[in-house]
């Protein structure tokens, strides 16, 4: 049961399946704790607080300070991006909280916003080379891609479950 | 074959170079790769290390020590509030500051550094011309330096420093273009072999447990799905070494995601539905990581990695459905 509240914190449930979990973890005050731990741990490793750099929040303060670099007319679609790219030089953050905030058994369903901490100036010195398109940005938060790619690439050689665990029937 | 490709790596990674043979393999650069692969895996090691990339430092310990043929590993943030990652083997376990904890079960297995390797030496030396630098001495200890300078503009320059006695990298180095340090990796304390005491792998927090958190059960995302999309013609030197479909936050429908690297550099390349705002290709870098995001009829592609924008390029325009 705990493994399907979980899913359903990763939104990861059909809706049958999504209404039995809520259920459960409302019946139960077993599973309301195990609600309640796997946002937790959600939040603190989404949140970047587990690695101890909070990117997110500067990233923020520092895109509401500069001008777009990319795109020709400043948007809000920018920003995206450029939080993404902020983000993903922290890799030593994410690789470690990233992985495990996909594989191990939570990702809070919303998206991560900028937290309170300060902005640091001088953030983006690196985002430079324009090209002759503009930005937009992916559906959704693009740190999940930057966490997504840091889960699979710090190991050495990302082995598919399949490979070593039988798969279920 | 997915699968296959990936794995025929194993063998070579897993074995190595004994250590030892360091009057056989002094002159020679892929050895010296070799031999700091087998270390990072076979070899007693414990200390402090800082990683540096873009503006951002975070400092780790970490201890490895090899007991009885099984591998343990535990790895600590010492910036920020503590957090710890211990691994036996391929079973590794995430303790958080208070006590909760994550059991990752055999699924998945991450590798810090000084592992940085993903493909054996001969591999990396296809995409990099290898020459041996200068001998220094890094915090404390004699280390051959190791150049590896890109073939080609899809791939930055590595700088790697192996301790010449075991052949653990010490301190490792990515630069752009430029010449520029875009990405870090140095120990400020090392202590090898038997200098290791043994029981500084076991976890800080685990006497303090009351309560595992496991998930036992495979998830579609890890199993190595076959995603319907294809990299037809990837960027020379990477080759695909996953595959899978996973579910992000947020999202109603799975994104696609397949990895290549080139052995030490890699990028994920993700495909989904596009959504109802109109896009258009563009790119971007910071540091060591590109993005770049390809419409592509109803879908949108995604690409990122710590690769020149040129090779996130490549990749994107690459994608296709599998035929």
């Amino acid at each position: 049961m705990t493994q399907e509240i979980s899913s359903l914190v990763d939104g990861e449930l059909e809706s049958p399946d999504a209404d039995r979990a809520i259920k459960a973890c409302c019946a139960s005050a077993e599973g309301a704790r195990a609600w309640h731990e796997y946002h937790l741990i959600g939040e603190a490793l989404r949140h970047g607080a587990v690695g101890g750099t909070d990117v997110t929040g500067r990233v923020m303060g520092a895109l509401a300070s500069e001008p777009t670099v990319l795109a020709p007319r400043p948007s809000r679609v920018m920003g995206v991006a450029r939080v993404a790219l902020a983000a993903a030089a922290s890799v030593a953050t994410v690789a470690v909280v990233g992985w495990i905030g996909f594989t191990g058994t939570t990702a809070p369903t919303t998206p991560v916003v900028a937290t309170s901490a300060p902005a640091g100036p001088g953030l983006d010195a690196g985002v430079t080379r324009p090209v002759n398109h503009t930005v937009s940005a992916p559906s959704a938060d693009v740190h999940d891609y930057v966490a997504a790619h840091r889960q699979t690439v710090t190991s050495e050689h990302y082995r598919p479950v399949a490979a070593t665990v039988p798969a279920r029937p | 074959m997915r699968v296959g490709a990936a794995r025929a790596w194993l063998p070579a990674l897993a074995l190595g170079f004994s250590t030892g043979a360091l009057a056989q393999v002094s002159q020679d650069p892929l050895a010296w790769l070799q031999r700091a692969a087998a270390a990072s895996r076979t070899a007693n090691y414990s200390g402090t290390y800082v990683h540096t990339s873009g503006e951002r430092t975070q400092t780790l310990r970490i201890t490895h020590v090899m007991t009885n043929g099984d591998e343990h590993e535990r790895i600590e943030t010492l910036d920020g509030p503590r957090q710890e990652i211990v691994r036996r083997n391929d079973e590794m376990y995430c303790y958080l500051p208070d006590a909760k904890t994550i059991r990752l079960d055999r699924r998945v297995t991450a590798r810090f550094f000084p592992s940085i390797f993903r493909a054996p030496a001969e591999a990396l030396a296809q995409n990099y011309t290898l020459k041996l630098g200068k001998v220094e001495r890094v915090v404390g200890h004699d280390c051959q330096w190791i150049r590896l300078d890109p073939k080609d503009g899809l791939r930055f320059a590595q700088r790697l420093c192996a301790e010449t006695g075991s052949g653990l990298l010490i301190r490792a180095k990515t630069l752009n273009d430029r010449g520029q340090v875009i990405e870090q990796f140095t120990f400020t304390d090392l202590k090898l072999g038997s200098q290791v005491a043994r029981g500084d792998v076991k976890s800080a927090f685990q006497a303090r447990l009351h309560d595992w958190k496991t998930d036992p059960q495979p998830r579609d995302e890890t199993r190595g799905a076959v995603t319907g999309w294809a990299i037809l013609n990837p960027p020379a030197g990477f080759r695909q070494i996953s595959e899978m479909r996973r579910t992000l936050p947020g999202r109603t429908l799975p994104v696609s995601q397949i990895v290549l690297s080139d052995g030490l550099a890699s990028m994920s390349v993700f495909v989904e539905a596009a959504g109802l705002a109109p896009r258009s290709e563009g790119a971007s870098e910071d540091g060591n990581t590109s993005f770049y995001v390809k419409p592509a009829g109803d879908h949108v592609v995604t690409v990122l990695g710590e690769v020149p924008v040129a090779a996130a390029q490549q990749a994107a325009r690459a994608v296709s459905r599998r035929p």
